[in-house]
């Protein structure tokens, strides 16, 4: 009784904290919509196409770019403002599709379309070489309705539908994908990377901040008034430590409500999933409760642990997936138990596991959470005796 | 001025003394863009390793690999033999090559028939970027094969005077008539430490809005502030301190992290006049968003609330958490209602494109106006917080 009564005098402070309730609750979710909407794109280059005042030819070409699966397609009103663009690093490369193409190509001259990139930015090269491809097949049609008007009674136009029919029945030397694997190592992209991996990074960080509570409890020797009734150092720990498991476990049901009812994330087996959201709210207390002892000003707990729990979340794939960096980082990534964590979403999430195909890694989390709890119980009563 | 230099001095020696004005004007920001700097070194380039079977030792096959090992090419794409489609399949999937080419056996013949054989794209569902490119180049190569195709068949279609092997004979000289001609914008790459180095020091300085409104409550809890009016100095004067003491410490962590991120981990900062006109102009945004904070609120736990919202929102906001580039273009726009998403703009251009003063003007004005209104609405209120 004495444990919840001090857990629930803590959560009334939270809950009457309208900025905790606005970083507790607020924040994860607009974070979730600005990270899922811009985790995006790892497998597609984005192509800026400037296609202003072009012919039905230019609009086929525009919509033959669009159909590519390894492009996304932004239009552009002007050519300044494509090279911009392309400067800034917010498209891949730049296309200009030419005013009159239908003509141009009817003139028997060769036709060049611009495709602004440097040759020098590998990201933008690749992405260069895949628009050449599109405009290229476009160029077949264009080819053989002349050698067809140059070699045959037939006209342009009237070679060009013959072609365009036979091009859609004639036997090509086709390009077949063959996947080696179907098993994915990240997150789906989207709302589906952002809300597992948010869940991981707020729970965490909330913990880590609101160490400046337990920092300014015992400033304000709260905890002394506490021990003059009948309470032991224990009760104290044990209402503490259930107080930030208690707010760590509603941010992340929020969070797991939040992203499957507006987002449509699937978070995977059901008792997976709780057994990982619970190990990962362990894991929050201890690092909470840890923050609350080694910090001596709720400055510095306010201070570095936000730095701690960005850093951590970055080194453990919450921000963009282990999977785009070096093995060395990788291995990095994973002293923190945010990579053990994320590696469990992501196997849940992309390979539909349960939870015997995350015990590996639920085992290395409840390992971190006992060190963590073991730690930090230790110093917090050793504090108040 | 010299009681508000005398104030000013006193709160940067307070902040010093607490050791997390320097974690958080140049540890974390340091620290951040370190593990950035690490985590993106050798990402940034496109690069892979394309597996390829030849089982067709033909003329068609020779060409086809002669034009995956383009000049052009070989910056995105490094060969390496392999010896069957089991093989390729294997490295793909453990990784060794990012997607493999298998041309079959009798490719080469196939293709001037009526059923030419199919090439295979091996790829894996963790590097579908390196298999689409290779897919692109392949069918670069196959377009102008199946271009040729079609144009005899046209032409026979079309009731050519001329038999097949005329055609056939006559197309072999033909090349695609519409073509890409690639050329550059004369921008750097945007790199990630480049774009997160400012990133990272803005974010923390939006900070100092929280830490310079909790010590102008504290020091009016304690008296401070009566103290101070009962001497003989202005309310005005009180404020200018405050605000000078976060003008000192916002330039001197975001020159801090500026100088050593340049050193340390390369990152491109642009021309030392425009990045630090930047830096300044985003300081004095900050100094007035600061003043705004205390002149409105009541509390200091109110005033620690709203610095704190205000820090998240306008660091979520503006692009420093992730990088606007990648960002779709609502949030371009939206960022450019915060003084930091102008000052990011300001400096990916410095880093990718260059040029002094004159090509940050648009930033440094949008972000002294913000200043000018935050400051305006902030002076209005001032009498209020001091009295």
């Amino acid at each position: 009784m004495r444990v919840l009564a001090i857990t629930r005098a803590s959560l009334t402070r939270v809950a009457r904290d309208r900025t905790s309730l606005f970083f507790l609750l607020v924040l994860p979710v607009v974070v979730i919509v600005i990270i899922g909407a811009t985790v995006r794109g790892f497998s597609t280059f984005t192509v800026g196409v400037e296609s202003t005042g072009t012919d039905a030819a230019g609009r086929a070409l525009v919509s033959a770019l669009e159909r590519s699966p390894g492009l996304k397609v932004v239009p552009f009103a002007t050519t300044p403002a494509l090279t911009t663009a392309l400067a800034r690093g917010e498209v891949a490369a730049g296309v200009v599709v030419p005013a009159h193409l239908a003509a141009a190509e009817r003139s028997g001259r060769p036709v060049v379309v611009t495709v602004y990139a440097e040759r020098v930015n590998s990201v933008q090269q690749a992405a260069a070489t895949a628009v050449a491809s599109v405009i290229v097949g476009r160029g077949a049609l264009v080819q053989a309705a002349r050698f067809a008007s140059d070699h045959s009674p037939a006209g342009y136009d009237a070679a060009l539908a013959t072609a365009r029919g036979l091009d859609a029945v004639l036997p090509r030397v086709a390009v077949r994908t063959v996947r080696a694997d179907t098993v994915s190592s990240t997150l789906p992209e989207g709302f589906s990377y952002s809300a597992p991996t948010e869940l991981v990074l707020f729970v965490f960080l909330s913990a880590l901040a609101g160490g400046a509570t337990i920092v300014e409890t015992r400033r304000l020797g709260l905890y002394e008034r506490m021990l003059a009734g009948p309470v032991r150092a224990r009760h104290v720990v044990l209402g503490e430590g259930l107080t930030y498991l208690v707010i760590a476990l509603v941010q992340s049901v929020l969070i797991v409500t939040i992203g499957s009812v507006a987002f449509g994330v699937s978070w995977g087996d059901p008792l997976a999933a709780g057994a990982l959201v619970v190990v990962w709210s362990l894991v929050g207390v201890g690092a909470g409760l840890l923050a609350g002892t080694v910090f001596r000003t709720p400055e510095q707990a306010t201070s570095i642990g936000p730095t701690v729990g960005i850093a951590f979340a970055m080194l453990g794939g919450c921000m963009w997936p282990l999977s785009i960096v070096s093995t060395a980082m990788r291995d990095v990534g994973h002293v923190t138990p945010h990579a053990w964590a994320v590696d469990a979403w992501t196997i849940l999430l992309s390979r539909h596991g349960t939870i015997a195909s995350i015990a590996g890694q639920l085992g290395v989390l409840l390992a971190f959470a006992a060190a963590l709890l073991a730690l930090s119980t230790w110093r917090l009563a050793r504090r108040l005796h | 001025m010299r009681a508000a230099l005398v104030i000013a001095r006193k709160d940067l020696r307070q902040r010093l003394r607490d050791r997390s004005a320097i974690v958080i004007g140049v540890v974390a920001p340091l620290l951040i863009a370190g593990v950035m700097s690490a985590a993106f070194r050798g990402t940034a380039s496109f690069h892979f390793t394309l597996g390829v079977v030849d089982a067709d030792h033909g003329s068609v096959a020779a060409g086809l690999i002669r034009a995956l090992d383009e000049p052009d090419l070989r910056t995105i794409i490094t060969l390496k033999r392999l010896p069957s489609d089991s093989a390729a399949r294997t490295d793909v999937r453990t990784g060794s090559v990012a997607a493999a080419l298998v041309i079959p056996s009798g490719f080469s013949t196939s293709v001037a028939g009526a059923a030419p054989k199919a090439l295979a794209v091996v790829t894996s569902v963790n590097n579908s970027a390196a298999g689409g490119v290779a897919r692109a180049v392949v069918e670069s190569f196959t377009a102008q094969i199946n271009a040729d195709r079609l144009s005899v068949m046209t032409a026979v279609q079309s009731a050519s005077p001329l038999d097949l092997g005329e055609l056939s004979r006559l197309a072999q000289g033909l090349a695609i008539p519409l073509r890409t001609l690639q050329r550059p914008v004369g921008a750097r790459e945007l790199t990630a430490i480049s774009y997160y180095s400012p990133a990272m020091a803005i974010f923390f300085l939006l900070f100092t809005i929280g830490f310079t409104s909790r010590s102008f409550f504290v020091d009016r809890a304690q008296g401070m502030v009566e103290r101070m009016r009962a001497a003989p100095i202005r309310p005005f004067e009180i404020l200018v301190g405050k605000a000078l003491s976060v003008l000192v410490y916002g330039v001197a962590s975001l020159a801090t992290v500026g100088v050593i991120t340049s050193a340390a981990f390369g990152a491109r900062w642009g021309d030392p006049l425009a990045a630090s006109v930047l830096g300044l102009a985003m300081v004095l945004a900050v100094v007035c968003l600061t003043a705004l904070v205390i002149s409105a609120a009541r509390t200091q736990r109110q005033a620690e609330g709203v610095a704190a919202i205000l820090t998240f929102g306008l660091a979520l906001l503006g692009g420093n958490f992730v990088s606007l580039s990648s960002s779709p273009p609502l949030m371009r726009t939206l960022s450019l209602f915060t003084p930091n998403g102008w000052a990011l703009r300001g400096y990916t251009d410095l880093a990718t494109v260059g040029g002094g003063l004159s090509s940050v003007a648009g930033p440094i004005l949008a972000i002294l106006a913000f200043a000018a209104v935050t400051g305006t609405v902030a002076a209005s209120l001032a009498r209020r917080a001091v009295s």
